[in-house]
């Protein structure tokens, strides 16, 4: 696994996060999760089929998201996945986790460059 | 448009997920890949740099594969479309058993009642294969039954023998032919035959006088010969077993008792072997106690001891006079058993052992048989060729197995009309699963596995049934005195593989038609709420329904059948027991003595007799006492022909014969039709001839033995003697005088005895007076017609006093009292009263009333609970309907005619059936009945309006519901 670059680093560590927190709005399906993690990342951060779905289907299988079949007028049927009650809770640890290290961070590389 | 999915389930491939997952990843990965697709076309990138840029998102051929194999390996795969096809069989089965049992979990009013249904007829067939497998199959408990074969005979013509018996061990395959030899036949084949490793002999069992060990009893003895322990590899449990050596005459007498008598007589003291006995009067040795399992050989013969054939001229040898039975070539009365040696086949043995056969009977000293009447030997395996008294319950037992059988049908049908009303009411969901992608296969392996558990549980309750079900009719058949099946009945691997064999066969038997039925369901009006009640669907549902009439209308046919037979049992019981035996045969007491066996001259039995009868009749609540050879209705009677002198030469009169004592006629209350009763002198006169006739028969005896020596008495001297003494006085009755004596007065009349042997006049004995005529009776069977009988005086033997008292019971004590003081060693045999006497030879009827009564009455409850559920689920299912009728005025007795009328139809459509089969099979129970035909109408009519009752009752509480249906909640409803 030399192909550990930090973008990739990166995203092992955190993928969860981010798709638990693309669908806490509303749900969303597997195409439409990728696009928003692309787009919002500007392009750093890309998820190919191949990791984003065992993804998906690990969080399911957790008991985080659920995935539905939904068939909507004019389109194919996709698959929505919505966050359970257990997953919002996992979720909002994950995230006061998350800004408790960046705070973190941010002390020690101010300081640093002060 | 590209094709994603190949490239998606290829990468899939090494996961081996189940089918519907697989499908369901593959999809929504295509999505994924078409979403992408297209966004790229619109981004302008040409069609193939798009499909190439989007087949790069599944990064490789094994990335996919490796991230999913975590997440996939342990999913829990919870059934979104129950039914799809799997690919792994037994995880489908397991899948199928857990939705099967939350599905059972859920309705347990179906679940109770078809569970129970099951048991019942799985019970009721497990109980009586108990009793088949215990009677007719198990294997005889010797060492290899299989290497044991039995030897038979068979021919055209009748050997000519100086005695011959059969004790009731084989069946007799031939008209002429049995399984008994001479003990010189057997020792020849012993000798010469090479194809056995080993031969033994028995004959019997037969009843001695024992005593030496308490109070005297009657016992059942076996002769065996020497290496009979050997040959059938028997051991004892203590002691050692009978040996070639006990065979020799000079041999001291030894005895060998079986583990059952020795439990009940000696109490399991060891202390009895070494113990002396005497049997008969003979004193003999315990040496050894047999090993428990080894009960009896021929089933359905017990035994209490075993004894060398040495002891043949001593105990029981009376009976014989002075023939020889044991060096006597014309004497045939012993079954022979070899062994087979290892590498022999039958067909070898069997060549051998015939050709010996014949060269003795064709060529022997003397010769038995004329070439012509080409007498065979065959060698049948001991399994086979023992079969004693299961011959005689087999056809009652298999009788019941097929009434079982069809109870087990009626279940079936009823547990599959339970789950033909279920799966309408589950057909949406079937529909569900058929839309989302099950296969039908899938879904009908699914429903049969619902119905196999049913049937599991069934069974599981029905074995518990059966345990019940054996212990009652063991009790049953224990209450009968002298019951003819004594085999210890206990389940073994055959009655469990039956068992299990009848689950499966049933689940699958009920399941089949319902789960073909309920997978094919339309799906379009399936789904739609509330379609059951819609009248659109009549159509369809009145499809379905044609087959659960067709149930219902199965299980009334069977239970018509079932109840036919046993209305025709029980009506042929009653018809038994409603015929007048021409005596009166309540309050009536009998037991047996036998005197000869204690050693008592014919003098002295005559004195015991008469000492006896006048004690008896001294006892308070005595009304009169007498005596006879045999009692009436016992099932033995013994025949002879005799000569009337005013018929013409060689026309012989075939009568029942019966020895009776005085006042047997006045205590029987046999009415007398003309001449007189018995007095004591006829009773002198007759012992007077008697004795003359027996000491003629020695004298000639002794001369025949020893021509040389001169004796007081010559033959000819006693011959005269014996020819000058008074005719016997003799009675007959009423169709002997009918039969053989139209028109004419038999008072004072003349006959005599029939020849015997070759001698071609009549013997030129004092012959008979006919002194009185009575009433007829049945002799020895209820079932026979009454048949010509004389009656004599009773001078010597063994006999069976009738006592005629108020409650004969009361008196046993008693008797047992009077005759243990009136003659030492004098076991009274066979205590009962006249009425028990009769219910025993009508053990069978008995046992077939009972049974098949049991199983019909089962049978009509079965049957009414079938068409109470069709009807209630009719009325449920079209309450809408009912409630619609209702508010358009129709009468509620009109609703009420509605499902009554279609409970009743199917119930006549179903009887009719029934009655029409039943006119086809009753024939097949013709033998056992008695005054009444196979087809009688009386019962056919009986069984259907008994029938239509009940079931107007089945019908009745759900036409009452739909009566009662509220037109407004009714159109809620739903």
């Amino acid at each position: 696994m030399d192909q550990t670059t930090p973008q990739v680093a990166w995203k092992k560590g955190n993928a969860e996060l981010l798709i638990l927190s693309l669908v806490e709005a509303r749900p969303r399906h597997g195409y439409e999760i990728s696009k928003l993690i692309e787009q919002r990342s500007g392009g750093t951060v890309r998820f190919h089929v191949a990791s984003l779905y065992p993804l998906l289907y690990r969080l399911e299988r957790r008991g985080w998201l659920q995935g539905r079949w939904v068939e909507k007028s004019g389109q194919r049927r996709r698959r929505y996945y919505r966050l359970t009650r257990q997953g919002r809770r996992v979720l909002a640890s994950q995230l006061r986790g998350w800004r408790e290290f960046v705070v973190g961070i941010n002390r020690i590389t101010e300081a640093e460059n002060a | 448009m590209p094709e994603w999915k190949p490239e998606i389930l290829r990468r899939l491939a090494p996961l081996k997920l189940s089918s519907v997952r697989e499908t369901e990843i593959a999809d929504e990965l295509a999505q994924h890949l078409e979403d992408r697709y297209h966004e790229l076309l619109a981004s302008g990138q040409s069609e193939a740099a798009a499909f190439r840029i989007s087949i790069d998102e599944l990064e490789g051929e094994d990335l996919l594969a490796r991230g999913l194999r975590p997440v996939e390996s342990d999913w829990h795969r919870e059934p979104i479309a129950m039914g799809k096809d799997g690919d792994d069989f037994f995880s489908g089965i397991l899948q199928d058993l857990r939705y099967g049992m939350r599905m059972l979990r859920r309705s347990p009013g179906f679940t109770t009642v078809a569970i129970l249904t099951l048991a019942l007829g799985i019970g009721a067939n497990t109980a009586i294969f108990t009793y088949i497998d215990a009677v007719l199959l198990r294997p005889i408990p010797v060492k290899d039954p299989r290497q044991l074969v039995v030897f038979n005979w068979s021919a055209h013509g009748h050997p000519d023998l100086h005695g011959h018996s059969d004790y009731g061990d084989c069946a007799n395959q031939a008209d002429i032919g049995d399984c008994s030899f001479s003990v010189p036949f057997f020792k020849t084949v012993r000798s010469q035959a090479q194809a056995f490793s080993g031969m033994a002999a028995f004959a019997g069992p037969f009843p001695v006088d024992l005593s030496g060990n308490g109070a005297a009893s009657m016992v059942r003895g076996l002769y065996v010969s020497g290496d009979f322990f050997s040959t059938l590899g028997v051991n004892t449990f203590i002691g050692r077993p009978l040996a070639l050596s006990d065979d020799s005459s000079s041999a001291p007498p030894v005895i060998v008792l079986s583990y059952a008598y020795w439990v009940r007589a000696f109490g399991e003291a060891p202390s009895a072997v070494g113990r002396t006995v005497r049997l008969d009067s003979t004193t003999a040795t315990i040496v050894g106690v047999a090993d428990p399992n080894f009960t009896n050989l021929t089933p359905g013969k017990p035994l209490d001891f075993f004894m060398p054939f040495s002891l043949a001229d001593t105990v029981r040898g009376k009976w014989y006079r002075n023939q020889d039975r044991l060096s006597d070539p014309a004497n045939w009365w012993v079954v022979m058993l070899g062994r087979l040696k290892p590498g022999v086949s039958t067909v070898q043995a069997q060549v051998a052992a015939a050709t010996i056969f014949r060269n003795e009977m064709l060529h022997g000293a003397p010769p038995f048989f004329k070439s012509e009447d080409a007498p065979a030997l065959t060698l049948l395996p001991a399994q086979a060729g023992l079969i004693g008294e299961t011959r005689q319950i087999a056809p009652a037992l298999y009788i019941a197995m097929i009434i079982v059988a069809f109870i087990l049908l009626i279940a079936c049908a009823n547990v599959a009309g339970l789950t033909l009303a279920r799966s309408a009411a589950r057909q949406k969901e079937i529909a569900v699963r058929l839309a989302l992608g099950a296969a039908r296969e899938r879904l009908v392996r699914q429903l049969l596995t619902e119905s196999v558990l049913l049937s599991l549980v069934g069974g599981a309750l029905g074995v518990l049934l059966a345990v019940w079900g054996v212990d009652a009719i063991s009790k049953l058949l224990s209450n009968s005195p002298g019951t003819p099946l004594q085999t210890i009945v206990a389940p073994d691997w055959r009655v469990l593989a039956f068992t299990i064999a009848i689950t499966f066969a049933t689940g699958i038997l009920f399941g089949l038609a319902p789960a073909l039925r309920g997978s094919r369901v339309d799906l379009t009006p399936s789904l739609k709420e509330n379609a059951s009640s819609l009248p659109a669907t009549a159509a369809h549902a009145g499809r379905r329904f044609r087959l659960g009439d067709a149930l219902v209308v199965a299980q009334v046919a069977l239970s018509v059948v079932v109840l036919i037979g046993a209305g025709l049992l029980v009506r042929t019981l009653h018809n038994l027991h409603s015929i007048n035996p021409g005596f009166d045969p309540q309050n009536i007491l009998l037991f047996g003595i036998d005197p000869h066996l204690a050693g008592y001259t014919d003098q002295q039995t005559q004195q015991l007799y008469s000492n006896l009868q006048q004690r008896f009749a001294a006892l308070p609540g005595v009304i009169s006492v007498s005596y006879s050879e045999d009692a009436l209705l016992s099932g033995g009677w013994s025949a002879g022909s005799v000569h009337i002198d005013s018929a013409p030469e060689k026309e012989y009169a075939n009568t029942g014969k019966l020895a009776v004592g005085l006042n047997f006629f006045s205590t029987m209350r046999i009415p007398m039709l003309a001449g007189r009763n018995f007095t004591s002198a006829d009773f002198a006169s007759a012992a007077a001839t008697n004795a003359a006739g027996k000491a003629r028969d020695a004298a000639a005896e002794k001369a025949k033995a020893s021509p040389s020596a001169s004796t007081p008495g010559s033959p000819t001297a006693l011959d005269e003697a014996y020819r000058r003494s008074a005719p016997v006085p003799l009675i007959v009755n009423e169709a002997f005088a009918r039969t053989y004596l139209v028109k004419r007065n038999p008072i004072g009349l003349h006959m005599s005895d029939a020849p015997r042997g070759d001698a071609e006049v009549p013997d030129p004995g004092p012959g008979y007076t006919i002194i009185g005529v009575f009433g007829d009776t049945k002799f020895a069977q209820l079932r026979r017609k009454t048949a010509p009988i004389i009656f004599l005086p009773l001078v010597s033997n063994g006999t069976h006093f009738e006592l005629r008292a108020a409650s004969p019971r009361a008196l046993v004590n008693n008797v047992r009292e009077i005759v243990s003081e009136a003659g030492d060693n004098l076991p009274l045999t066979d205590v009962r009263t006249q009425t028990e006497q009769i219910d025993q030879i009508l053990f069978q009827e008995r046992l077939m009333a009972r049974l098949s009564s049991f199983f019909g009455a089962l049978a009509l409850v079965l049957a009414c609970i079938g068409l109470y559920g069709l009807l209630s689920y009719e009325v449920a299912r079209r309450t809408r309907e009912l409630g619609i009728r209702m508010a358009l005025g129709a009468q509620r007795r009109a609703l009420l005619r509605l499902v009554v009328g279609h409970g009743i139809l199917l119930v006549l459509i179903g009887a009719a059936i029934g009655i029409a089969a039943g006119l086809g099979v009753t024939r097949f129970i013709s033998s056992m009945l008695y005054g009444l035909d196979a087809n009688d109408p009386v019962t056919f009519a009986a069984v259907a309006i008994l029938l239509t009752l009940v079931a107007l009752g089945a019908c009745y509480i759900p036409a009452r519901r739909a009566m009662r249906t509220d037109p407004i909640v009714a159109l809620h409803y739903e």
